[in-house]
């Protein structure tokens, strides 16, 4: 039996917070009845700091989502689904407005959502990024990486080109690190089985 | 006629406008996210208010851009150019907005607030030009801001377009720009140029004809270095009128073999008048007037006896893509004036295509000038007749015309003398002239 000495006492209260805030950002996931992969991290809030300052200001703040399958612990990628999405606040309502743009066409706002709570409309963006598993192989344990990032201006200019959004940069964005101002966040899941997955029906 | 040179010198500017047009001009952001996904672009803008930074100290322009918010939807593409048109114009460090709730539950109001530089540095060039008969004019100018309301500025120039001569040389002044009130500017500045004479000048002073012609009004001198100190306040009366007052001590040393040293000590006053009216279809107009005195006195110790008038009116009215403007210049002079402060025609503005030392090499006493110009997107046509005279010459009328293209502060233009003989056109190429 582990013996509670005053030093591990310590230890355990001074890591407590950040193994709560760890276990709160825990991310999950669920399977449509498409085999369509949706992510859950009701612990993840990025509607915070600057980005809901600029959001409070009237700014439209564009998020983008990246969500990965691989088969090896995230080293190699098997499957990606990336997403943009926008953001306002409505300044008489006191409350968030999401959209999110097709990727053929960065004018062409797919689905949208207003009204939303700050976690209603996270939960949304989240909701909204989702990834095909009929890649995966069957009986196969895979992981998930979600990231997030509240894009910046440099970044949309290389992103949008003559077509629309041009996937490549994108790509190469989410491969080199966030520059050291931007709000990001990055989540990881598994080793999980498709087969142990919540399926709901939508 | 246009030599090679100049033909080369008109591309190899043109393709540096266009790098540095597309390298200065945001690119058409195709990557903004359309207004309408904004929640709040279905409410209308009460007001638009901008803190940090004097409101009746933002130009005609900005003040414009603001009022045509006023009214429209929200729109962050809108607004986040004018922060954009804020931050280069009040050269400020940052232009943040915010958005509050308006007086009634479809209103908003946007605020925009302007974060300044505690100390400035600006670097600028003011003029930049190759003209095919005088050469190149330029002047460089650094200034710095510092306490909000002091600065510092310091500038080199060779200009041999302005006047009779060229001068080439240093400028620095100090200026404040809150003397107990927004309204009140002090300005000292400082001058110090050397001169150097076109061959047709220094003829003119060696032919007796005209040495005698010109001995009516005062023989003048040249001069091969010229000083002035110049201390002076602008009171703004409204935001579109300014009277400016002050003295000026300018010493001239004259050319070998005297040496000797002539004061050209004057009062110096002006009214500046601007106003722009913008119309609701989007064209504006835009009227200025100027007027300015020089009275060199014994009073000040000055050697040259001189009263100088000067007065400028403008006018420009443009819709769509069309602009039309004309511009009245005229001067009058009486007394023993030196050559800096004698008119000209024939610069990059005035009477453009002749050359200056053929109408007078020793510029005149009496000005008489009008240019018309019509404008289509880059392209334009200029029309300029003016007679440049003094006192006991009938004065002649001459007209130029010309064609040019002009894409912000840059431009390009060929004139062309009207007379009969030869057509012997003068290239501009540059910007702010």
């Amino acid at each position: 039996m582990l013996r509670l000495t005053r030093r591990l006492f310590l230890l355990a209260c001074c890591g407590a917070p950040f193994t709560v805030a760890l276990g709160a950002q825990e991310l999950s996931a669920r399977l449509d009845q498409a085999n369509i992969l949706h992510v859950l991290a009701p612990g993840l809030h990025f509607l915070k700091g600057k980005s809901l300052e600029r959001l409070k200001d009237g700014a439209t703040v564009a998020i983008l989502g990246q969500l990965t399958l691989s088969l090896d612990a995230n080293v190699t990628i098997a499957t990606r689904a990336i997403a943009r999405f926008a953001l306002s606040y409505d300044i008489w309502e006191e409350r968030f407005s999401v959209s999110r743009f097709a990727a053929a066409h960065q004018e062409t706002v797919a689905r949208g959502a207003s009204h939303l709570s700050p976690e209603a409309a996270e939960a949304w963006c989240l909701d909204h990024l989702t990834v095909d598993t009929s890649v995966l192989p069957i009986g196969r344990q895979f992981w998930i990486r979600l990231e997030l990032r509240i894009e910046d201006g440099r970044e949309g200019n290389q992103i949008i080109g003559e077509p629309g959004i041009n996937l490549t940069r994108l790509i190469e964005i989410f491969s080199r690190p966030a520059r050291a101002q931007q709000q990001r966040w990055q989540l990881d899941a598994g080793p999980l089985h498709l087969a142990d997955l919540r399926r709901s029906s939508s | 006629m246009i030599s090679n040179r100049h033909r080369l010198l008109a591309l190899a500017f043109f393709l540096f406008c266009c790098l540095r047009v597309s390298a200065g001009t945001p690119q058409q952001p195709a990557n903004r996210i359309s207004s309408s996904v904004n929640v709040n672009s279905r409410y209308i803008i009460e007001q638009v208010q901008v803190i940090g930074f004097p409101a009746s100290k933002l130009s005609d322009s900005l003040r414009s851009k603001l009022q045509k918010l006023v009214g429209s939807a929200y729109d962050t593409e809108a607004l986040d150019e004018l922060a954009h048109s804020l931050r280069k114009d009040l050269h400020a460090r940052n232009v943040t907005q915010h958005l509050a709730r308006g007086s009634s539950p479809e209103m908003v109001r946007v605020v925009l607030e302007v974060e300044r530089r505690s100390v400035a540095l600006d670097l600028s060039v003011p003029k930049f030009l190759y003209h095919s008969k005088q050469g190149w004019s330029a002047q460089m100018l650094a200034s710095t801001a510092v306490a909000r309301n002091h600065s510092f500025i310091f500038g080199l120039v060779s200009d041999g377009d302005e006047l009779t001569e060229r001068f080439t040389g240093i400028q620095a002044a100090y200026e404040n720009i809150h003397v107990g009130t927004d309204h009140l500017r002090f300005r000292f500045a400082f001058e110090d140029y050397h001169q150097q004479w076109n061959r047709a000048t220094t003829d003119a002073l060696s032919d007796p004809t005209v040495l005698n012609a010109a001995l009516r009004t005062g023989a003048p001198e040249l001069y091969r270095a010229r000083r002035n100190f110049q201390p002076s306040l602008a009171y703004a009366l409204t935001p579109s009128l300014v009277v400016t007052g002050g003295l000026s001590f300018e010493r001239l040393q004259e050319t070998l073999p005297y040496l000797q040293t002539e004061g050209a000590n004057a009062f110096a006053a002006g009214l500046q008048y601007h106003k722009r009216f913008d119309d609701e279809n989007g064209g504006g107009r835009t009227a200025d007037a100027s007027y300015s005195i020089r009275v060199a006195s014994r009073a000040l110790g000055s050697d040259y006896l001189y009263t100088r008038h000067h007065w400028t009116g403008g006018y420009n009215f443009t819709r769509g893509r069309h602009s039309l403007s004309d511009q009245v210049t005229a001067g009058y002079i009486t007394g023993r004036a030196p050559l800096f402060e004698r008119f000209v025609l024939g610069t990059s503005s005035l009477l453009r295509g002749w050359n200056r030392y053929e109408i007078d090499p020793l510029g005149g006493h009496r000005l008489l000038h009008n240019s018309v110009e019509y404008r289509y997107r880059m392209a334009n046509v200029f029309y300029d007749t003016g007679s440049l005279w003094s006192h006991g010459k009938v004065p002649k009328l001459k007209h130029s015309l010309g064609i040019g293209i002009r894409h912000s502060i840059f431009s390009l233009a060929i004139a062309f003398p009207v007379r009969q003989g030869r057509v012997d056109p003068i290239l501009m190429v540059g910007m702010n002239y």
